[in-house]
């Protein structure tokens, strides 16, 4: 069932557009991460659900409810913000049940709520603690519980881990994902970190230029990009272009090198130029004979990533990375030795744009 | 060559300290000289058994008081909106708020007297138009000092957060802001209070009952009890900057924000 409804949203500032024509429909329950650069629109979108800012066309809707015009404070709407933005002069209790007594709760209510809540974060001992006495890590979750507190429709959270460092990001990430299944809330996660996005959603919305590039489950955004920028800006990717040889038998050429690819040429002609993008981790060296994308390369250069091998290597013009697991039993070839590597015909992605 | 510095730091500062104490020394001394011979308080008896003083006094202090009141109701939700809907006007409003140090006194207070004693606001006689009066003198302090805090905290995000949890402009106000720039407002209130306890064009002119005009007539008629009430002005004054300075450290400025 659709609980959260976006259609046609457009926002423009002083003549700039910042969202264009942005549309989804998000299932209760599911976590949906905006996803992009900065100034693509997602913390804009976010803000607009949040009634931070009012769309200049279009609507939101919960549960089919029009909430457009709504103020921020008749919203059910939760939100965590990147820099926690805690109440300085309020305990930790405080800060939770803040909205339940801003709602007129009884205290024994509020006082049953901070405590599952407090328990939920894992810091019952903290609820007489002012934020300033907390680690940024602890302050974050303790805005995650007062944004829960309230038990809103939808939970917005922009950016909440960007200020934190890399180990607690992770760590801190898997927490708010195991508390939003275990509430079964409704989620919108900003980031701009891809492995973040990729780790935690169920779906990812990517956006540029106020626009969505593609929505899709991880999966798919990572192992399907349909666009240049979603494969260039969702981890590491060779991308060239090369031209079709043969429409229906999906063959194209690059620089001499016949490649077989899985994705339709629906509407191309012979000859056409597309773009075409390979993931580093499908390449493999020849172990056995192949007839099809048989590339013939130099090795440039060989980086070790620890549980990955990365190695650069020259095919034709065009410098292609290649991932392989660190396998210490496998020999890998030297710099400036020649080779042959291949990769599926599922590997070659054919990109819209 | 640093061992000059300093020694030119020191001297610096001595001789400051010297132009700032010698005169309040000077006034201390003399205002217990009102017994022939002997170091006294008579002065300062004398003015606290005055009834005249305690009357213009607690006048002061009413006035100091209700113009921090309505500084407060003013310049706090006008700072707030300031900075969080309209940040393209601090500027000028800044320099609005410049103004009671650009427009002498005298020039002021005829202003008020000419444009209130007609009217539709014939107000020259209420007690209504010297606060007033005094919420402007007293503005640029307060108002900057209300900025200053506001500037401590995240006020945007503190509002917005103070929003989605079903606040209204009301409660973020009382709940979320004025406790978090509680020091400032007190800064700005206790320099207010300074301000109209030493203020004399105002009340002179608006004829009403205060204590700098108190003082200015006692000049003219005796000698050492108004070296008196300035030490005793003095004194308070520094009461109120130690109890901000006491407050500040008690209660903790906001803190937004932390370490990891």
């Amino acid at each position: 069932m659709t609980h959260l409804t976006l259609s046609n949203i457009t926002k423009q500032f002083a003549g700039s557009t910042a969202v264009e024509n942005f549309n989804l429909q998000v299932e209760k329950g599911e976590f949906v991460s905006f996803l992009g650069p900065s100034g693509c629109g997602k913390t804009t979108t976010l803000r607009m659900i949040a009634g931070f800012e009012i769309p200049t066309t279009g609507t939101v809707k919960i549960d089919d409810i029009d909430i457009t015009d709504k103020a921020p404070n008749q919203r059910n709407v939760g939100m965590v913000f990147q820099a926690y933005a805690l109440f300085p002069n309020m305990t930790v209790a405080q800060n939770i049940g803040y909205g339940l007594r801003i709602r007129k709760e009884s205290k024994s209510a509020i006082k049953k709520t901070v405590e599952e809540m407090l328990a939920l974060i894992h810091l019952e001992q903290k609820g007489n603690s002012y934020p300033h006495q907390l680690s940024g890590g602890q302050q974050q979750r303790v805005a995650l519980a007062r944004a829960l507190a309230i038990h809103p429709q939808v939970l917005l959270l922009d950016e909440p881990l960007s200020a934190l460092d890399a180990k607690i990001r992770v760590s801190l990430r898997a927490e708010i994902r195991a508390i939003q299944r275990k509430l079964g809330i409704t989620a919108i996660y900003v980031t701009h970190d891809q492995e973040e996005a990729l780790s935690i959603s169920d779906r990812i919305v990517v956006m540029l230029d106020g626009k969505i590039e593609q929505v899709g489950t991880p999966f798919e955004i990572y192992n399907f990009p349909q666009t240049a920028f979603v494969a260039s800006f969702v981890g590491t990717l060779n991308t060239t272009t090369a031209e079709v040889v043969d429409p229906g038998k999906q063959l194209l050429l690059m620089e001499g090198i016949q490649l077989e690819t899985a994705e339709g040429l629906d509407g191309k002609q012979k000859g056409d130029k597309v773009s075409i993008a390979i993931r580093p981790e499908r390449f493999n060296f020849i172990a056995q004979e192949r007839k099809a994308n048989i590339l013939d390369c130099q090795i440039e250069n060989i980086t070790f990533l620890g549980s990955v091998v990365r190695i650069q290597v020259l095919v034709g013009s065009n410098r292609f990375y290649m991932d392989t697991f660190n396998n210490p039993f496998l020999e890998l070839p030297k710099i400036g030795d020649k080779a042959q590597v291949t990769c599926s015909r599922e590997a070659v992605l054919v990109l819209k744009a | 060559m640093r061992r000059g510095n300093k020694v030119w730091s020191w001297f610096i500062m001595i001789i400051g300290i010297l132009y700032f104490f010698l005169p309040l020394v000077a006034t201390f001394i003399f205002s217990l000289k009102a017994k022939l011979g002997v170091l006294s308080f008579k002065a300062y008896s004398n003015i606290f058994a005055d009834p005249a003083f305690v009357s213009n006094f607690s006048y002061s202090v009413l006035w100091a008081v209700l113009t921090i009141v309505v500084g407060i109701l003013l310049f706090v939700p006008t700072a707030f909106l300031i900075r969080l809907k309209v940040p393209q006007f601090r500027a000028a409003v800044e320099f609005i708020t410049l103004l009671p140090f650009v427009v002498p006194a005298i020039v002021f207070v005829f202003g008020l007297v000419r444009t209130f004693s007609q009217p539709p606001l014939l107000i020259v006689n209420s007690p209504a138009l010297l606060v007033a009066g005094y919420t402007v003198l007293s503005m640029p302090y307060m108002y900057r000092a209300v900025d200053t805090g506001l500037r401590s905290i995240d006020v945007r995000t503190l509002t917005e957060a103070g929003q989605s949890l079903g606040a209204g402009w009301g409660s973020i106000l009382f709940d979320i802001i004025l406790p978090n720039i509680r020091v400032a407002i007190l800064s700005g209130a206790f320099l207010s209070f300074a301000i109209v306890i030493g203020e004399l064009v105002l009340a002179q002119y608006l004829a009403k009952p205060a204590f700098a005009p108190y003082m200015a007539l006692s000049i003219q008629n005796r000698a050492y009890e108004p070296a008196a009430m300035a030490i005793v002005s003095f004194a308070l004054t520094w009461a109120a900057m130690g109890i901000i300075s006491l407050v500040g450290r008690g209660g903790g400025q906001a803190q937004v924000g932390g370490g990891h």
